[in-house]
C-alpha cells in the first residue's frame, strides 16, 4: 500500500458521506460543463453571424421611410462621392417609383386591404383630419371613391444584385434584362403578369411609353411579385429623374474596412443620407447572444466557486475529523508532503468520480440548457427584427438588405450545443484545479501543526 | 546517548502560563531501559513528547547522538522521528481505516523502506509480537486492546529505531496483557540494544526498569 492506494481507500471509507459529496460536486461539474458548452456554442454563433454579415453598406436619402416617401433623391454629385470613397469596390444603384392609373393600363395585383385603403384615401384627398388619430370613420371618408393600388417599379443597374437583396429572383419565363441599357424592356412579377395576362414579348404602357416584357420572375415575397424591374437609365428617363437614385448599395473590399468606409461616407455625405451597414445590423442582432455568453460565463464562475466550496468544505470537515490521524502520521515519520499528498489524492478520488458523473450529466443537460437560454431571448430578437423591418423597409427591391437581417435573426435562434475538446479540457482543468486546491489547502494547514498539539488535545 | 539539559516547557493558556517542565536535566545511555514516573499532570507526557521531537522545549537543549534536535527544522524533526524514534502510545493511535499490517507498512513507507519488502517486514514484525496472519488483516476496531498495543509496538519497531518512547503502554491493558507488553519492551532493550523510555504511573513496572526518574510538578526529583 502506498500513498495513492491509501488515498483512494480513505476516500471511500464513508460511502454515505462520500456519495453526498460526489453528488453535489457532480451537479456543479454538470453546471460548469453546461455553461461552458452554452458559452462556446453562443460565441461560435456570434462569430459566424459576424463573419457572414457581409460587406454591403446601404445609403439612402435622409428621412426616407421606405415606400412612405420623404427626403430628396441622391444626386449625381453624391454618387460620385460614394464611388470615390476609400475601400468601396462597387456600387449598385436603384430608383423606385410607383405606377398609378394615369401612368399605365396595368392593374395592380396587390390587395390594399382595409388599412391600405384608408391610407391611400388620406393621400388622395389630402385630408389631415383628426379622425386619423382616433380611427373614427367619418361620412367624408365613406363618400370618397375606393383607391386603386399602385404598382412598384424598380430601376436598377444590376439585376443580379437585386436578386440577392432579400429575396431570390427566379426568372420563370423569358430572359433577364440588360440593366446597363436604356431599352424599354422590363421584368414583370409573376402575380402582376397573371393579373394582366402578360406573357414574354407582350407590351404595356408606362409613363406614356411602350415597354416590352422580357421575362417573368417570382420571388418568395408576394409584394415583390407584384412589381416591375427595369434598367435604371430607362426608369430615370421615363420618370424624368436623370442621374438620381434613391438607394445605393456600396460593397466594401473587406469586412475589416466596413467601419472605416461607413465613417468616410458619413463624413462625405453629411446629414443628407442615412447610412446602414450589414455588420452594424448583425452586431445589433447578436447583442442578445452576447448577453447570453456573459451570463454563461457568470454561470461557469458561479458553478466553479460552488464546486470549490463543496470540495473545500468537505475536505475541511474530513481533515478536522482526522487531526489525530494526521498527528499520528507525523509522529511515525510522515512528512507534511506525504500528509498533504494523501489528502489531495482523497479529494481527487472524490473529484474524479464526481467529474465522471458530472460530465455525463453535463452532456445530457447542456443541449437543452443552451436551447433554453437561447430561446429565452427569442422574444427580444423578434422585437429587434420587427423594429428593423418597420424602420422604413417595408419591402421592395433596392430597399437595402431586409432579407439579410431576417437571415441573421433566423441564424441567431439556431444555436446548436456542441461539446468540443477545448471545452471538455477547460472543464476538466477547472475541476482538477478546484479539487487540488480544495483538498490540499485544509490538509496543508492541518499538517503544519505540531503533532504533540494534536495528540494532546484530541 | 540522549541528554536533556535544563529543559523547561511553558504552555500559554487562557488562564495564564502553565509551567509543565521546569529546568529538567537527565541523561539516558544507549540500550538503557528507564522509566519516568509521576502523578497525572506532573509533566511526564510533555517530557516524552519533547524527547521524541513531537514538541519543542521553551528553554534548554536535547541532544540525541550529538544532534540538538530542538534546533532542527520541522521537516528534519519529522525525518528524525521516522528514523530514530519509535512511539508507543497509551491510546495505541492506530489509523482506524488501515489493517494491522497496513499500519505497520505506513511507518515503513515513511521510513523509506522499498515498497516490495514492506509487507514481508511488517508481517514478520507483527508475528514477532504475537499476531498471526489472520489477525494482521484486521482493522484496529476488530482487535483487542492488547493486540492493538502489540500492533503499536510493531509499528514503533518498523524502522529499527534507536529509541522507543512509550507513554503509559500498559495503561489501558489488564495486568496480564500489560505484563506481556512490558516484557516485550524489556526484551527489546536487552536483546537489540534499543534505548527504551517508558512513562508510567505504575510503580511495579517502574521498579523493573534500569532506572527511574520521578517528576513532581515539572521537576525531576529522583534519578
Amino acid at each position: 500500500m502506498n500513498v495513492l492506494t491509501r488515498g483512494v481507500k480513505n476516500a471511500l471509507r464513508s460511502p454515505l458521506r462520500s456519495g453526498a459529496i460526489v453528488l453535489m460536486f457532480a451537479i456543479s461539474i454538470a453546471l460548469i460543463l453546461s455553461m461552458l458548452v452554452a458559452r462556446s456554442s453562443v460565441q461560435a454563433k456570434i462569430n459566424e453571424v459576424k463573419a457572414t454579415a457581409g460587406t454591403n453598406i446601404t445609403i439612402r436619402p435622409a428621412g426616407v421611410m421606405g415606400g412612405m416617401g420623404g427626403g430628396d433623391p441622391l444626386t449625381a454629385a453624391q454618387l460620385t462621392t460614394i464611388k470615390s470613397t476609400a475601400n468601396v469596390s462597387s456600387t449598385t444603384l436603384t430608383l423606385t417609383d410607383q405606377l398609378g392609373t394615369d401612368d399605365t393600363e396595368l392593374e395592380s395585383s396587390q390587395e390594399l386591404g382595409a388599412f391600405g385603403q384608408r391610407q391611400m384615401r388620406f393621400e388622395s384627398s389630402g385630408t389631415t383630419s383628426a379622425t386619423q388619430g382616433t380611427g373614427t370613420t367619418t361620412t367624408e371618408d365613406t363618400d370618397r371613391p375606393a383607391p386603386t393600388p399602385r404598382i412598384t417599379v424598380t430601376g436598377t443597374n444590376d439585376v443580379n444584385s437585386v436578386s440577392t437583396n432579400g429575396s431570390n429572383l427566379n426568372i420563370t419565363s423569358g430572359k433577364t434584362i440588360d440593366a446597363s441599357s436604356n431599352g424599354l424592356v422590363a421584368l414583370v412579377g409573376s402575380t402582376l403578369a397573371t393579373k394582366n395576362s402578360l406573357e414574354v414579348g407582350d407590351t404595356f404602357t408606362a409613363y406614356g411609353s411602350t415597354v416590352t416584357v422580357s421575362g417573368i420572375y417570382t420571388t418568395d415575397n408576394a409584394f415583390q411579385d407584384s412589381g416591375i424591374i427595369m434598367p435604371l437609365t430607362t426608369l430615370q428617363t421615363l420618370t424624368e429623374q436623370t442621374d438620381v437614385v434613391n438607394t445605393v448599395i456600396a460593397t466594401v473590399n473587406s469586412s475589416d474596412n466596413v467601419a472605416a468606409a461607413v465613417s468616410s461616407l458619413e463624413t462625405g455625405l453629411g446629414d443628407d443620407a442615412d447610412i446602414t451597414s450589414e455588420s452594424e445590423t448583425a452586431a445589433a442582432s447578436v447583442e442578445s447572444l452576447e448577453s447570453i455568453s456573459s451570463l454563461a460565463l457568470a454561470g461557469v464562475i458561479g458553478a466553479a466557486i460552488a464546486g470549490a466550496a463543496i470540495v473545500l468544505l468537505a475536505m475541511v470537515m474530513v481533515v478536522r475529523e482526522r487531526r489525530r490521524e494526521i498527528g499520528v502520521m507525523k509522529a511515525v515519520g510522515g512528512t507534511d508532503g506525504k500528509v498533504v499528498g494523501q489528502f489531495t489524492i482523497e479529494g481527487l478520488t472524490l473529484t474524479v468520480i464526481g467529474t465522471v458523473i458530472g460530465i455525463g450529466l453535463g452532456v445530457v443537460v447542456s443541449g437543452p440548457m443552451t436551447t433554453s437560454l437561447v430561446s429565452s431571448q427569442n422574444s427580444t430578437s423578434s422585437i429587434a427584427t420587427a423594429a428593423t423591418e418597420t424602420n422604413g423597409r417595408p419591402g421592395g427591391f433596392g430597399e437595402g438588405f431586409p432579407g439579410s437581417v431576417e437571415q441573421i435573426n433566423t441564424n441567431i435562434t439556431q444555436v446548436s450545443a456542441s461539446l468540443t475538446p477545448q471545452v471538455f479540457a477547460t472543464a476538466l482543468g477547472l475541476t482538477f484545479l478546484i479539487a487540488i486546491i480544495g483538498s490540499a489547502v485544509p490538509a496543508w494547514l492541518t499538517a503544519r501543526v505540531r503533532p504533540a498539539e494534536v495528540l494532546r488535545t484530541e | 546517548m540522549l541528554q536533556v539539559t535544563n529543559v523547561s516547557k511553558t504552555f500559554n493558556t487562557p488562564g495564564g502560563p502553565v509551567h509543565a517542565l521546569k529546568d529538567v536535566t537527565l541523561t539516558v545511555q544507549t540500550g538503557e531501559f528507564v522509566s519516568i514516573i509521576g502523578k497525572s499532570g506532573s509533566g511526564k507526557s510533555t517530557l516524552l513528547s519533547i524527547l521524541g521531537a513531537l514538541d519543542t522545549p521553551s528553554e534548554g537543549t536535547i541532544t540525541v547522538d550529538e544532534t540538538s534536535i530542538e534546533k532542527l527544522s520541522g521537516h528534519a524533526q519529522t525525518k528524525y522521528r521516522g528514523k530514530k524514534i519509535g512511539f508507543v502510545f497509551q491510546q495505541y493511535n492506530l489509523i482506524p481505516n488501515l489493517t494491522a499490517i497496513e499500519n505497520v507498512m505506513l511507518a515503513l513507507e515513511f521510513g523509506g523502506y522499498p515498497g516490495s519488502s514492506r509487507e514481508d517486514r511488517a508481517a514478520k514484525l507483527l508475528e514477532s509480537v504475537g499476531l498471526d496472519a489472520e489477525q494482521q488483516k484486521r482493522r484496529p476496531t476488530r482487535l483487542s486492546g492488547g493486540q492493538q498495543q502489540r500492533v503499536s509496538i510493531a509499528r514503533a519497531l518498523a524502522n529499527d529505531p534507536a529509541y522507543i518512547l512509550a507513554d503509559e503502554p500498559t495503561g489501558n491493558l489488564d495486568s496480564a496483557t500489560g505484563k506481556k507488553v512490558f516484557d516485550l519492551l524489556h526484551d527489546l532493550s536487552r536483546n537489540q540494544n534499543t534505548t527504551v523510555i517508558v512513562v508510567t504511573h505504575d510503580l511495579e513496572i517502574a521498579g523493573k526498569t534500569d532506572r527511574t526518574f520521578t517528576l513532581v510538578d515539572g521537576k525531576i526529583t529522583t534519578k
